[in-house]
């Protein structure tokens, strides 16, 4: 387990998004006022990039403005319309820094490893 | 051909003509296939062809960034089936067709080609044969004179009509509405697919409207508008209704609309946005002679909807239309302002 700095937590105001890169891993870093979480950069519907899709309420709710796609990001679980939850990294604050421990680049199930070439799904 | 397609909720089988469009073929056959635009910009109706060959119409397609041809995807708007297929879907098929709403083709002609401003024309096209839509939606519209098809929401709501009426604005180097606004097209041929769409309205559904519609978006709203006022509906709920436009040069529909809040003035609001006026009240004074019942305001739409109704967002269901940017306005301000879910925005956004 490797604890790297993405930035000052004062770096991201309240309530909004913004990507990083860390060790040439896309992720996106939510303040959302009690806390911070770490997402993958997509949405995981459509592949919108979420730092400029994002909507970030004070209740804690994004949703993506390209289909309204929503999520708890304290939890990364679905909400509404949404059919997949979001994919998180593990994130900590510490003495002000926010810190993220990447094992391996999280990417949803459209890319890599598609839901699509699984023919044991389909049959 | 026969087409196959899997997805999460199992596998249906469909015909398609060689020439068709694997997505028309689909729906017209009443399967609940994912799609937004039907015609090749958004991306929404992906798929992967597993078997089989099918050729792509429009190759260069902007929604052709959403899919990975490597792994021999597709989207079904613009696909052509080259002998039977199997295809796989991603993502839920969202329930069933209603069997009355079962999109399909129809010939048509065009009429009653009228100017209602410099730059927005209405038409009207009479189909070969009755059919029913959604308050809402939107039929793809195709003249043998122009490539390609367009998608565009009816103004009118009527049930077993063989009249749909459109609203079309002049677009720069817009091939379709060049063929609208430069030739004589009374009476001319044209083919239509439909209706399509699901930011529909339906009055069981029981709950305060709000409409935002940016120029041309206003189309889909008149039909919302009209079949709340055939049901009723404005009797027991509240419809608010704001039309944005640039100027004082570009305002219409404001008899339709006026029209409207006459018959239900408790209940339903239309306030008119123009975002390059600057006198607000200069404006209620021009329109007061004969619109009294609308209202009149400056700025853009989304913000204008914003001041307007903070505080009345009880029990509300959105509809949203009108050019890109002006939609992702509005959906951010419903989002943050009105914190309306996502459930129950409804919108449509011209690519």
């Amino acid at each position: 387990m490797t604890w790297q700095k993405v930035c000052a937590a004062d770096d991201i105001a309240n309530n909004t998004l913004q990507r990083f890169e860390v060790d040439g891993v896309a992720i996106v870093v939510a303040n959302y006022g009690d806390g911070f979480q770490a997402i993958a950069p997509y949405c995981p519907h459509m592949e919108e990039p979420l730092h400029e899709s994002g909507i970030l309420e004070t209740s804690g709710i994004l949703t993506c403005s390209k289909h309204l796609w929503q999520w708890d990001i304290r939890t990364g679980e679905m909400v509404g319309m949404a059919e997949k939850s979001l994919l998180c990294y593990e994130i900590k604050v510490e003495a002000g820094d926010v810190l993220i421990n990447i094992e391996k680049e999280l990417v949803y199930e459209y890319d890599e490893e598609d839901e699509l070439d699984d023919d044991d799904f389909f049959n | 051909m026969k087409i196959k397609v899997q997805t999460k909720g199992g596998s249906s089988d469909f015909d398609c003509g060689p020439e068709e469009s694997l997505l028309y073929a689909g729906l017209r056959n009443g399967l609940a296939l994912p799609y937004e635009c039907a015609t090749g910009t958004c991306g929404t109706c992906r798929a992967r062809v597993v078997k089989g060959k099918t050729h792509l119409e429009w190759a260069d397609a902007p929604g052709m960034s959403y899919v990975k041809q490597e792994k021999k995807e597709i989207l079904m708007c613009q696909a052509r089936a080259r002998g039977d297929c199997t295809l796989r879907v991603p993502g839920k098929m969202t329930g069933e067709i209603k069997r009355d709403r079962w999109p399909s083709y129809f010939d048509g002609q065009v009429n009653n080609c009228r100017l209602v401003t410099h730059d927005v024309a209405l038409f009207d096209v009479n189909l070969d044969k009755p059919t029913s839509f959604d308050a809402g939606q939107f039929v793809l519209l195709e003249s043998d004179e122009v490539v390609g098809t367009r998608a565009y929401s009816m103004v009118n709501y009527d049930r077993e009509t063989n009249k749909l009426v459109f609203v079309i604005k002049r677009k720069h180097e817009g091939k379709f509405s060049d063929w609208i606004f430069d030739n004589n097209v009374e009476g001319k041929s044209i083919k239509i697919f439909g209706p399509l769409g699901c930011a529909t309205f339906h009055p069981k559904e029981n709950k305060n409207l709000l409409c935002i519609a940016g120029g041309s978006g206003i189309a889909g709203m008149m039909a919302i508008v009209s079949h709340g006022c055939q049901s009723s509906y404005f009797e027991t709920r509240n419809g608010f209704i704001f039309f944005g436009v640039r100027s004082k040069n570009d305002v219409f529909f404001l008899e339709e609309l006026s029209n409207y809040v006459m018959k239900y003035p408790e209940n339903l609001e239309v306030t008119i946005a123009l975002s390059e006026e600057t006198n607000a009240s200069g404006l209620q004074e021009y329109y007061q002679e004969y619109y009294q019942n609308l209202r009149f305001a400056t700025g853009f739409v989304h913000a204008v909807a914003s001041e307007k109704m903070a505080d009345k967002y009880v029990d509300m269901l959105a509809y949203v239309a009108g050019p890109p940017l002006m939609v992702d306005s509005t959906l951010r301000m419903l989002v943050l302002e009105a914190k309306l879910p996502g459930t129950n925005i409804r919108y449509d956004k011209f690519t």
